[in-house]
């Protein structure tokens, strides 16, 4: 399958070079490879949870993570492919504690207006992401990878360390669900 | 009409002509909506039903060509814990006769590097102010051994980086200087007396 989403300028030889220096200790190194992806790193979360609030938190808890992590990269696949098993698994660690906080969360508190206007400007886009944010999360990351990151069917089996069938039907049930979930929109 | 149709459609897996509702979901998330065959450009269902399809998924695909930035200065902190509070005391100082301005010798490495990554050739650049301490002048010529920094009014700075295969890389050691050492002096009126290039890789 072609890769719509996929974002130019990706260079893999030099993340090699900026990862082998950081497993080294370089944090010039490691700080240079954030700058490179921390867009990417924002967007899919983002595009995983749907609030900008939220991709917040999980970009700056992605940054520290992968330098703590960085030791146990092995460099087998691109960096790329490593940052988005780690970006995804935080945003799925990060709803599923959101769950169990908002199960003891105050119900005289409602929720107050966020900082989510910063960024969502247009209905079309705010009612996408909150679709999104509801699928099933195999759904979700299939969708969010392959659908809205351009990444082949195979890379994003890589990622999710399931096979290329099972992300493709998990795609097409994302997308079936999202079809029926938007029946309503004009 | 078009509603009752799409949506059997989508709870019974088939249009009345036969084909398969995946496939059209597919093809318009795919990007496509227009009729692919024959047997679509004449068939309403299909017509129907693909138009329908576009309709429901512009939300989805307003998400996919939205391209958000993170937000400037989000991941800075999270770098800073990483660096340590402390690691970065040092500052130059311009002074005239309206005051003193401090440039953080972060400030520097950070113009530099991103002076050095926009010569032609260079893959990737990181820079660093070599560390203060007053050494010896002649250890300049050293690269990482340098004990000079940022100190008053002057600077040097070490650039470390992957080139291009096939760069000639004196040359392009020249450019770096050049660029680098014109970038600081203009932006920031601090002198770089030196401007260490060291080409750590090439790559294809």
């Amino acid at each position: 399958m072609s890769a719509p989403g996929r974002e130019p300028g990706l260079d893999e030889e030099a993340d090699r070079w900026l990862v082998g220096r950081a497993r080294g200790g370089d944090r010039g190194a490691y700080e240079e490879l954030v700058r490179r992806h921390r867009d990417r790193i924002y967007r899919i979360a983002l595009r995983m949870l749907g609030s900008p609030a939220d991709a917040d938190d999980v970009a700056q808890e992605v940054v520290i993570q992968l330098w703590t992590a960085m030791s146990g990269f092995a460099g087998t696949s691109a960096f790329t492919t490593w940052l988005y098993r780690i970006v995804v698994n935080r945003c799925l660690n990060h709803r599923r504690g959101q769950r169990s906080h908002d199960q003891l969360a105050d119900v005289d508190h409602p929720p107050v207006a966020g900082p989510e206007s910063r960024v969502l400007a247009g209905e079309e886009l705010q009612a996408g992401l909150r679709a999104i944010s509801r699928l099933p999360e195999d759904q979700r990351v299939s969708l969010v990878l392959v659908q809205l990151e351009g990444l082949s069917y195979r890379e994003a089996a890589t990622v999710t360390k399931t096979n290329e069938a099972t992300v493709r039907g998990r795609l097409a049930r994302a997308r079936a669900t999202l079809m029926s979930e938007m029946k309503d929109w004009t | 009409m078009t509603d009752e149709r799409t949506h059997d459609a989508r709870t019974e897996g088939r249009l009345p002509c036969g084909r398969d509702t995946d496939a059209l979901v597919a093809q318009v998330a795919d990007g496509s909506a227009e009729p692919r065959d024959a047997h679509q450009r004449e068939c309403p269902y299909c017509q129907a039903a693909l138009a329908e399809f576009d309709r429901l998924w512009a939300p989805v695909r307003a998400v996919a060509d939205h391209r958000p930035r993170a937000p400037e200065g989000l991941l800075d902190e999270a770098l800073r814990r990483i660096r340590g509070v402390a690691a970065d005391p040092e500052f130059g100082t311009i002074s005239d006769v309206r005051g003193r301005t401090r440039i953080s010798a972060h400030a520097v490495e950070s113009l530099a590097r991103h002076l050095a990554s926009g010569v032609p050739g260079v893959r990737a650049a990181l820079s660093r102010l070599v560390a203060a301490g007053g050494g010896p002048e002649t250890s300049l010529v050293g690269g990482p051994e340098v004990t000079a920094g940022v100190a008053g009014s002057s600077t040097v700075v070490s650039i470390t980086l992957a080139a291009d295969l096939g760069e000639d890389l004196v040359a392009l050691g020249d450019r770096i200087r050049a660029t680098v050492a014109d970038g600081i002096r203009a932006s920031t009126g601090l002198e770089p007396v030196a401007v260490l290039v060291h080409v750590d890789d090439v790559l294809l």
